[in-house]
């Protein structure tokens, strides 16, 4: 299907694109590297009526290291990420979530900013108009009903980004700018838990860069994604993990993030009962449980709700082991 | 004329300047097909699933029907059209020919194209690097064992 028309902007610099994001607001849509940008305008789910580019804002491009920190501008691509010697040694889960992000072509050209930002989907809903024309508008499509799940009062749609499980876990946060204001905050606070706004930035804030403090210690990340196919695929559960131990072996703190069950990616927070210990396996086992009760799992995937959340558990198990694997160089 | 909805764009493809006059809302793949002519690169699934519309941009495949026209420009676009010189097949087109990996023939030029970047980036790729590089372009016809023999063959070659 074609694209419906709109006024294409493209600023020359950050400070144009906010004065523009500042006029324009809702009605215009960002583009970065455009693989889900041009996706959804095709499909006719998004029908903005300014599109701004930013393909000549340099300064939003590139990985730089200052002092403690790794700062990758929002318009970097994933493929510059799973290239870059910067991110390599210390953020594994990062770059394997990068190399599991779509396929090589969409890696060349879509960004990390993009990634993060992108609209939850459901089956229902990510469909052609003819498809949609026949169905009763949903919550997504501002309609007060919810084709998953029958009777239900809030929409369901799953958000499954790759990469913000595997920066949430590492505690990245995200620099958002608007004309006259920044703020930086934490990426897992991007978003709302809401299927039907997933993203919670305000329509005048633009995402300009992704902040990781270095880890110090032995730590240990892993990324694991369940799809169908070994490329192209979206996630239909992921989780990201980050370990930490000490000189001793006793761990010092363990982050656990899934994706791709529920509207935002979700932290599970009992991974308390780890901490000042040895790793045994009926902890990490704890954790999983733990990871499958946080996990939503609806039928509006290629896979069933049931199995999809019921992979999260065995999931958690891999990238928790993987992570321990990696500090010990087993990986 | 409205300059921020229809445009006036150069193209630079196959090493040729293109003058084009294009609606903002046009994608390189419809440019390409339609007012082109270069019908090499093909169209299937319009969402970026299946790779058939794979071009080159600054020498790195990436779909073209999710790529706005307007945003190629100044960039270096190679389609299946430039690979070969005349009548002069490319080295990875030969090789497709040689190892029977193309059947209908639809994904061929994505295929091709794919390879052709990942030879000119890794000329000696291993299985797994090739199977990675073409993981993004779907073939219905062949299982990918023809066209993974064939990009083998031309690393083992060094052509």
């Amino acid at each position: 299907m074609r694209m419906q028309p709109f006024i294409y902007l493209e600023p020359k610099s950050l400070k144009e694109a906010l004065v523009m994001l500042d006029e324009q607001k809702e009605k215009l849509r960002v583009l970065s590297g455009g693989t889900e940008t041009v996706a959804l305008m095709k499909l006719h789910l998004i029908k903005p009526q300014y599109v701004m580019s930013l393909k000549k804002l340099s300064n939003l491009k590139g990985i730089q290291k200052n002092d403690n920190k790794i700062i990758i501008g929002s318009a970097t691509t994933i493929s510059e990420i799973i290239e870059s010697p910067l991110l390599h040694s210390s953020f594994r889960a990062v770059i394997e979530a990068a190399r599991e992000v779509a396929a090589p072509q969409i890696q060349n050209i879509g960004t990390i900013g993009g990634n993060i930002l992108q609209d939850t989907r459901c089956l229902f809903y990510n469909q052609s108009e003819l498809v949609r024309a026949g169905l009763e508008p949903c919550f997504k499509m501002k309609g007060r009903l919810c084709r998953a799940v029958k009777g239900a009062k809030r929409c369901f749609s799953v958000y499954q980004g790759d990469l913000a499980p595997a920066l949430i876990a590492f505690k990245a946060k995200a620099k958002l700018e608007k004309k006259g204001g920044t703020r930086t905050i934490l990426i897992s606070d991007l978003f709302s838990g809401n299927g039907k706004q997933p993203i919670s930035i305000e329509k005048d804030e633009l995402l300009t860069k992704i902040i990781i403090s270095l880890p110090e210690g032995r730590i240990g990340s892993s990324y694991q994604k369940l799809r169908m196919r070994g490329s192209i695929d979206y996630p239909l559960a992921s989780v990201a993990s980050v370990v930490k131990i000490d000189n001793i072996g006793r761990i010092v703190d363990v982050s656990v993030v899934v994706g791709a069950v529920g509207p935002s990616p979700k932290i599970v927070r009992e991974t308390m009962s780890m901490k000042g210990k040895e790793p045994r396996s009926e902890d990490i086992d704890t954790i999983a449980l733990a990871a499958y009760k946080v996990a939503e799992g609806v039928n509006n995937q290629p896979l069933s709700g049931l199995y999809r959340r019921k992979m999260i558990q065995v999931l958690t198990k891999r990238a928790i082991n993987n992570s321990f694997k990696v500090i010990h160089g087993e990986q | 004329m409205d300059k921020n909805i229809k445009r006036f764009i150069k193209l630079t493809i196959n090493e040729e300047l293109h003058e084009l006059v294009i609606n903002v809302n046009r994608t390189l793949l419809e440019v390409l097909r339609e007012d082109l002519l270069l019908t090499g690169t093909k169209e299937s699934c319009g969402q970026g699933a299946c790779g058939s519309c794979t071009i080159l941009l600054d020498g790195l495949p990436v779909r073209s029907c999710l790529l706005l026209a307007v945003e190629a420009e100044g960039r270096d676009i190679t389609t299946i059209e430039g690979l070969s010189r005349g009548e002069k097949l490319h080295p990875v087109q030969d090789a497709f020919i040689e190892h029977h990996a193309i059947q209908c023939g639809f994904c061929s030029p994505g295929m091709i194209i794919t390879t052709s970047a990942l030879l000119k980036k890794n000329p000696k790729p291993t299985e797994d690097e090739i199977r990675r590089a073409i993981s993004g372009n779907i073939c219905r016809c062949t299982g990918y064992a023809k066209i993974v023999d064939a990009v083998k063959a031309l690393a083992d070659s060094g052509r």
